[in-house]
């Protein structure tokens, strides 16, 4: 069984490869200065779709598998003396490997027609299905080290994807990422250097191991390390300091990259974090200090601003791009109040984000695609040419927001529930406060596209009314999506207590 | 085996440098045979005497009753030794194709070998006199080849290398004497060798003595504030400055700043003291300085000369840690920076050699012209950044482990050093990098027609040392443990 | 008492009528008079120095059979017998070194006069380095003086008159203070022979009496010989002198003529006021204030200098300094250390000379820095033999100024006092060294560039072309060569011959 781990990750990555070097290849022989290769054809395009959705359906399962099928490890060689490569499953591994598997299947069937604007498949492919590999593997990661290879592989794997139109724009963008990415994963590793010498081992235990008795005296740097580390994982997640290669990179990659970027990467930093805090130092340790009361306040200043920000944002991915900024500091804000109520509701809101804002890219690129819009200001009467791509929007938007029943609702009751029997003092009532505000903003920054798109008024006299709705092979992805915003709200139950039953496994 | 065999590899090269401007060759392959058979030799004799670990001494000559030019193999040696005797055949086959380009081959591949003959020597010298003396000839022997294209440019970098060396050599000659007079022995011993009787409570003396002869010493690293002469020898052939400059020289300097810490003077005596925070304190500015200086260069040697400027102060800081774990982790990052620093200077090399360009930003779009060695340049950045799965990571480890674990706050400091470092090293290498392999939309192709890979004596050592970067990186054990035997040995 | 033993006291009288002799002769003959005496001498300095190895004492002979305290005496033992080898063979090599530019550089009608300069000079340096009697001392010193002039003097320019005229000036003060000390030692101890005053100044010491003007007495003489030997800051006469003279002068005042002053310094040291004595008095830390300064500034002034001749000059105020930095520790090792820079320094500073007449011949005769460029290719034995030049004085490892270095830096660690200026001028010392040789001999290494060389048209010199000097090139670069390796017997010498100095 262990060997399916290795397997569902692998096939991905290989396959990555092997596109990247079948296209090497063919450069090689190609003529001209700039070696280029010529356009696919479209019989060539079709086999090559057929491939990558091959491959993912295949690891999708395999890792489904894995993960669900109780707990496997599997241990491979020694990457320093002392810390093997350490592939583990537990509650987590299922719930980002289920997560990644369903955002990398619908984005993919979406993109074999989107990609047709953007041109250059094979590579586009190449790091997409690389991503997803490496991103399995971090989600069955083991231990600290582990972890930060695949952390540190996948931000060279999907930093192709978002310069991808070649433009100087996204040139600029993917370096800005890639040194956010950097310093991020560097301030990790500062911690993790002084975690080996203080806990009692790198693997993951829920509850963590550290070693109190050797930690005894050397709490300052300890403390000031899991700091670091929080800081720099939370850079992948978009919080505050370092979140600025967020707005910058969502713009110019295109939609199905941001989708998964926004809608499974940034949360990887996540995933990092849940491990740092829960599985290796422990909540106990950090519990009351200085780190969790910074950490707190960091989130809810990036939960307000990120909302501002989009807010006043007019490009549509770049305020999307802020809104993730803001909900995932929801998530680790409620990591950071540290009682399970509230772990529960970031979980919970792991799932609904991710569902929700992949859609919410994927129909931006839809505007992008059919219409060649970008901005908000131009989108008014959208809903009469395409009213079903707009009720989709509609339904996300207002999971997010959190209306009920839509999903969005349960995850912020939790999150606002925890703050508020977690004892941390004023937080306990500001952070349910901010969160409140911020819906008011997210409000604010959705839904006057579907009034506008649905209610034109005097700005859409005058527009055609043809119909511009996608194909299915587009639209469908984006209303399995829209719909399971909805659904899950609905019925919450099953993943209520499943993560109810991670968080107390840690607290 | 005997322990002649210690001075054969030390002087054969002497004596095959020496005969190089003499022998009569008919054409210049014949001269190329017989340099590379020449040096081939004293690597394969070199790696005999390594595995056979002959024990005993060879003295070679007497000044005086008590000063000595003698030979013994230790750990340490062994490790300089073998890095070196592996690394010179390669870089000799490499720069084959490149001086085709070059004039005066023969007094350069003269020195070349001598040079050769000159680093065993430092590796293998089994006191401080001995040492020292090798020390200086390498000055003498390396500045015909930084003076090699005779160009202003040159004369001006050989003046520089040249007051930069002898006058640190000046001043660790000070060293050199204490080590004599307050030793028991001017041998190396590990846990050093100061009596402690006859010191007496001159202890404040003896630590300005071994700062003092640190920085002397450390000259040769290019520790700031004496770096200047690195990256100004970057106008040498690059053989020269990838071999030398990234291998040989420089990491004798921080051999030889090894040896007076752990086996002269002696990391019991020093461990704590102020001498240790006031070494510590340039060393760590250097990790971050050589690295900042990097950022701003646009010349590609430069460039990675200032990036061995930075990373040399990774083995001095490991070094000054003072500690087993620290000399180990000081050894690792030897080996390991040696393989990644020739690697990317020779894929410098390679680009400079075929097409003439030297500065970075002329460099836009190769990656699609000359794949191979764009991908193995990349590979190295990775690896000197420290992504986990190459060296890099392994060597930067051991170095924290030892910081972490010395519980020294200065340590720590340059724990957050280090790391800042590896960002920068990720901005200045990957940006290359990046700019190679996706050109700015719309650049033109045509501009860059005649870019091409190099062939097979070029490629063949890049291919080598990529294969040892990822096996260093992922089965590093076996390795690991032997240095740390050696790091065991100190108290 | 064997025949040998004679041998000193026949050198110094050979010498000195060997000068006379050459009034008569022609330049050709006086010449080879010259080289046949310095030879002779040379065999029979050898043989004493054999025959003080074997008895391994020191003796004293009475020149006229009247004893002492009238009559004259000298002292012969191991250290004289070195220094008296050593001497004339550097002044034999010297001599064959610099036959060609005497030829071009002295007016045909007074070649002969040089060799009476040159013998008596030799004749002086015995003396001083054999007498055991103060008043003769003197005597010698002036002979010397006058002789040296002379030298300088011999090649007729300006330049030469300009430095003849203020070596003179600044000698003869020297020489005045000498005087008065002298003068005021036997006022005080009613003796001029050495071992006599010796005793009564020892008594005079314990007593106490007379102990100012002992003081000053002691300063007197130091002072003064400071001055002869080109001390910081009496130094001033030296470049214009050294600098301008012909090569043999140049070379033979550089290594022998300042020497000779310092080793009567040692030897009234040891010999006259007894070595305790000068210690206590410290004057040896005045002496090694001035060393020490000099040592830097010395180089300093070096590196301004764009003529190569004067930039060797100052090299040597600087290694003058080294030496007398090494009395300045008051212990044997450092006098050990600057017996063997003497002959160290000697054997270098000649080699020097003799080099850079070879890099300035294929460089059409110019010694300003930038005709330089290149010459050590179209000279190559001469680029050889500076650049071994250089690196012993830079303190290269192998060659003698490592073991000069070395010596000085153990004398240093020794005495805890002076411990750190001294290793740390020692230190900065050979920076400013390597600053000036170093930048020379990349110079002479540079190609110079092709349209320069055209319009020049300097000469390509080979070891055929100069026999003469080659040959002495290469026997300067065997000598050093063998003290750096070799240095231990010399050492051990040395230390022996100091033992029994007294």
């Amino acid at each position: 069984m262990g060997a399916l781990i290795i397997l569902s990750a692998a096939l991905p990555i290989i396959a990555g490869a092997l596109l990247l070097l079948s296209l090497t290849a063919e450069r090689r022989c190609a003529k001209g200065p700039a070696r280029e290769v010529a356009e696919p054809s479209a019989q060539k395009l079709r086999v090559l779709h057929l491939q990558v959705l091959v491959i993912l359906s295949i690891s999708a399962l395999l890792a489904m598998t894995a993960a669900w099928s109780g707990e496997h490890e599997i241990t491979l060689f020694e990457l320093i003396k002392g810390i093997p490569v350490y592939f583990h499953t537990d509650g987590i591994t299922c719930l980002f490997v289920t997560l990644s598997s369903l955002v990398w299947l619908l984005s993919g069937i979406y993109s074999f027609v989107y990609m047709k604007h953007e041109g250059k498949e094979k590579r586009f492919y190449g790091f997409y299905l690389m991503s997803y590999g490496v991103l399995l593997g971090l989600s069955f990661s083991g231990n600290l080290v582990t972890m930060y290879l695949f952390y540190e592989l996948l931000t060279l794997a999907s930093m192709p994807m978002v310069l991808h139109n070649g433009s100087r724009e996204a040139i600029m963008a993917a370096l800005k990422y890639l040194f956010y990415s950097l310093c991020g994963a560097y301030l990790g590793l500062f911690g993790i250097y002084f975690l080996y010498q203080y806990c009692d081992t790198l693997a993951f235990v829920p509850g963590g191991s550290l070693n109190l008795g050797l930690a005894q005296g050397k709490e300052g740097i300890l403390l000031l390390a899991v700091f670091l580390m929080i800081l720099g994982f939370g850079a992948k997640a978009g919080m505050l300091p370092l979140h600025a290669w967020l707005p910058a990179a969502h713009p110019v990659a295109p939609s199905p990259a941001s989708a998964v970027l926004s809608g499974m990467i940034a949360k990887a930093g996540v995933l990092a974090t849940i491990r740092v805090v829960f599985y290796v130092v422990g909540p106990d340790f950090i519990r009351g200090t200085w780190v969790q009361t910074v950490w707190m306040t960091l989130t809810l200043l990036t939960v307000f601003m990120g909302s501002m920000m989009a807010y006043r944002e007019r490009v549509l991915k770049k305020r999307l791009a802020y809104s993730t900024v803001s909900q995932i500091s929801y998530i680790l804000f409620g990591l950071s109040v540290l009682s399970p109520t509230a772990m529960t509701g970031s979980l919970l809101h792991v799932v609904f984000h991710s569902i929700i804002k992949c859609s919410l890219f994927l129909i931006a690129g839809i505007f992008i695609f059919q219409c060649r819009k970008t901005e908000v200001s131009e989108l008014a009467g959208i809903g009469k040419r395409m009213p079903k791509t707009l009720w989709c929007y509609t339904f996300a938007s207002l999971a997010l927001i959190g209306i009920p029943p839509a999903s969005g609702f349960i995850s912020k009751w939790y999150l606002a529930q925890g703050a508020m029997e977690a004892g941390v003092g004023a937080f306990g009532w500001i952070g349910p406060v901010i969160l409140l505000i911020s819906a008011l903003l997210t409000a604010g920054y959705l839904l006057p596209i579907t009034l506008k798109g649905f209610f034109p008024g005097r700005e859409g006299a005058g527009l055609s009314v043809e119909n511009q709705e996608p194909v299915l092979r587009m639209l469908v992805p984006v209303a399995i999506l829209a719909a399971l915003a909805v659904i899950l709200g609905l019925f919450p139950n099953l993943l209520v207590s499943f993560f109810s039953q991670i968080a107390g496994t840690v607290m | 085996m005997n322990s002649v065999i210690l001075v054969i590899v030390v002087l054969l090269p002497f004596l095959a440098g020496a005969l190089v401007p003499v022998l009569p060759f008919k054409n210049r392959r014949q001269m190329m045979v017989y340099v590379e058979s020449a040096v081939l030799l004293n690597s394969v004799l070199a790696i005999a005497m390594l595995i056979a670990q002959p024990q005993d001494s060879f003295v070679l000559f007497r000044f005086t009753s008590d000063l000595t030019l003698s030979f013994r193999l230790d750990g340490m040696g062994t490790v300089f030794a073998a890095i070196v005797s592996v690394l010179w055949p390669l870089a000799t086959l490499y720069s084959f194709e490149y001086m085709k380009h070059e004039g005066h081959e023969k007094v350069f591949f003269a020195f070349y070998v001598i040079t050769y003959g000159v680093t065993m020597g430092i590796a293998l010298a089994e006191d401080v006199v001995t040492m020292y003396c090798f020390y200086e000839m390498l000055t003498l022997a390396t500045l015909p080849l930084i003076m090699h294209t005779l160009t202003r440019e040159a004369i001006l970098a050989s003046r520089t290398y040249l007051y930069y060396s002898l006058g640190g050599a000046a001043f660790a000659f000070i060293g050199v004497i204490f080590i004599l007079v307050y030793g028991s022995t001017p041998n190396f011993i590990p846990g050093g060798v100061l009596d402690l009787a006859k010191v007496g409570d001159r202890t404040n003396l003896l630590l300005l003595i071994y700062v003092l002869c640190f920085f002397g010493f450390s000259v040769k690293t290019a520790m700031w504030p004496f770096s200047k002469w690195l990256p100004q020898a970057g106008v040498a052939p690059t053989p020269v400055t990838a071999l030398l400059h990234a291998v040989a020289v420089v990491k004798a300097g921080a051999f030889t700043v090894m040896r007076i810490t752990y086996y002269s003077f002696g990391t019991e005596f020093l461990r704590g003291t102020w001498a240790q925070t006031v070494v510590m304190i340039p060393v760590i500015i250097t990790i971050v300085y050589g690295c900042s200086r990097a950022l701003k260069e646009t010349h590609i040697k430069r460039r990675l000369a200032w990036s061995t400027v930075s990373n040399l102060s990774y083995i001095l800081f490991g070094i000054v840690l003072m500690s087993p774990l620290g000399l180990a982790g000081a050894l690792s990052h030897m080996i390991f920076h040696a393989t990644m620093k020739i690697c990317s200077f020779f894929c410098a090399g390679s680009v400079i050699y075929k097409t003439g360009r030297e500065y970075i930003h002329q460099l836009d779009g190769f990656g699609r012209r000359m794949p191979k060695v764009f991908a193995i340049f990349t590979i190295s950045g990775l690896a000197l950044m420290g992504v986990p799965g190459l060296c890099g990571f392994v060597s930067k480890w051991n170095l924290v482990k030892a910081a972490v674990s010395s519980e020294n706050p200065l340590a720590y400091v340059g724990i957050g050093a280090l790391l800042v470092s590896a960002l920068l090293t990720a901005i200045y290498m990957l940006t290359i990098s990046i700019r190679a392999f996706f050109p700015e939309k719309g650049f033109d192709y045509s501009t860059i027609q005649d870019v091409e890979d190099p062939n097979w004596m070029m490629l063949l050592p890049l291919v080598i040392f990529t294969v040892a970067m990822f096996v260093f990186g992922l089965h590093s054990g076996p390795v690991l443990s032997g240095l740390e035997s050696i790091g065991a040995l100190m108290r | 008492m064997e025949f040998v033993q004679n041998f000193p006291f026949f050198s110094i009288i050979l010498s000195l009528f060997a000068g006379p002799l050459c009034s008569i002769l022609n330049g050709k003959w006086a010449k080879r008079v010259n080289l046949a005496v310095i030879t002779i001498i040379l065999a029979m300095s050898s043989a004493v120095l054999a025959f003080t190895l074997r008895t391994g004492d020191s003796y004293v002979y009475m020149m006229g059979h009247f004893p002492a305290p009238w009559g004259n005496e000298i002292r012969v033992g191991m250290l004289e017998a070195l220094m008296a080898v050593f001497f004339c063979l550097i002044m034999l090599l010297c001599m064959i070194g610099g036959v060609l530019e005497r030829e071009r550089e002295i007016e045909s009608t007074k070649q002969n006069l040089y060799y009476i300069m040159v013998n008596l000079l030799l004749s002086s340096l015995l003396a001083l380095i054999y007498t055991n009697d103060l008043f003769t001392a003197y005597v010698f010193v002036e002979i010397n003086t006058i002789s040296a002039c002379g030298l300088i003097m011999i090649r007729q320019n300006g330049r030469t008159f300009e430095a003849a005229i203020r070596y003179m000036i600044m000698s003869l003060l020297g020489s005045g203070m000498l005087l008065l000390g002298i003068c005021f030692l036997y006022d005080l101890t009613g003796h001029l022979l050495m071992s006599n005053i010796k005793e009564q100044v020892a008594i005079l010491n314990a007593s106490g009496q007379y102990h100012m003007p002992l003081l000053i007495t002691v300063g007197l003489i130091s002072v003064g010989i400071a001055i002869k030997s080109a001390l910081f800051p009496f130094h001033a006469w030296l470049p214009d002198a050294y600098g301008y003279s012909t090569l043999s002068s140049a070379a033979i005042l550089s290594s022998l003529v300042s020497k000779g002053y310092i080793f009567l310094l040692v030897k009234i040291f040891y010999r006259v006021i007894g070595f305790d004595i000068v210690r206590d008095s410290k004057i040896i830390n005045v002496l090694f204030v001035f060393g020490v300064i000099g040592m830097i500034m010395g180089s300093i002034s070096a590196i301004k200098e764009s003529n190569i001749r004067r930039m060797i000059a100052y090299s040597s105020v600087a290694q003058i300094g080294y030496i007398y930095m090494g009395f300045g520790f008051g212990t044997e090792l450092g006098m050990i250390a600057s017996l063997y820079h003497i002959i160290s320094h000697a054997a270098t500073k000649s080699l020097l000379f003799v080099a850079a007449s070879g890099i300035t011949d294929a460089s059409g005769d110019s010694t300003d820095f930038f005709d330089l460029t290149g010459a050590g290719y179209r000279n190559k034995l001469a680029g050889i033999a500076f650049t071994v030049g250089a690196l012993s004085m830079v303190g290269f490892p192998l060659f003698t100024g490592f073991i000069s270095k070395l010596l000085f830096a153990q004398a240093a660690v020794d005495s805890y006092h002076k411990l750190l200026p001294a290793l740390i001028a020692l230190a900065v010392s050979t920076i400013l060294n390597t600053v000036y040789f170093m930048k020379t001999v990349i110079r002479i290494y540079t190609p110079e560039k092709r349209e320069v060389l055209a319009k020049k048209q300097y000469q390509v010199i080979t070891m055929k072309d100069q026999k003469w000097k080659s040959a002495a090139l290469v026997c300067f670069i065997a000598i050093n060569l063998f003290f750096g390796l070799y240095s231990e017997p010399v050492v051990g010498l040395l230390e022996r011959g100091l033992k029994i100095f007294a």
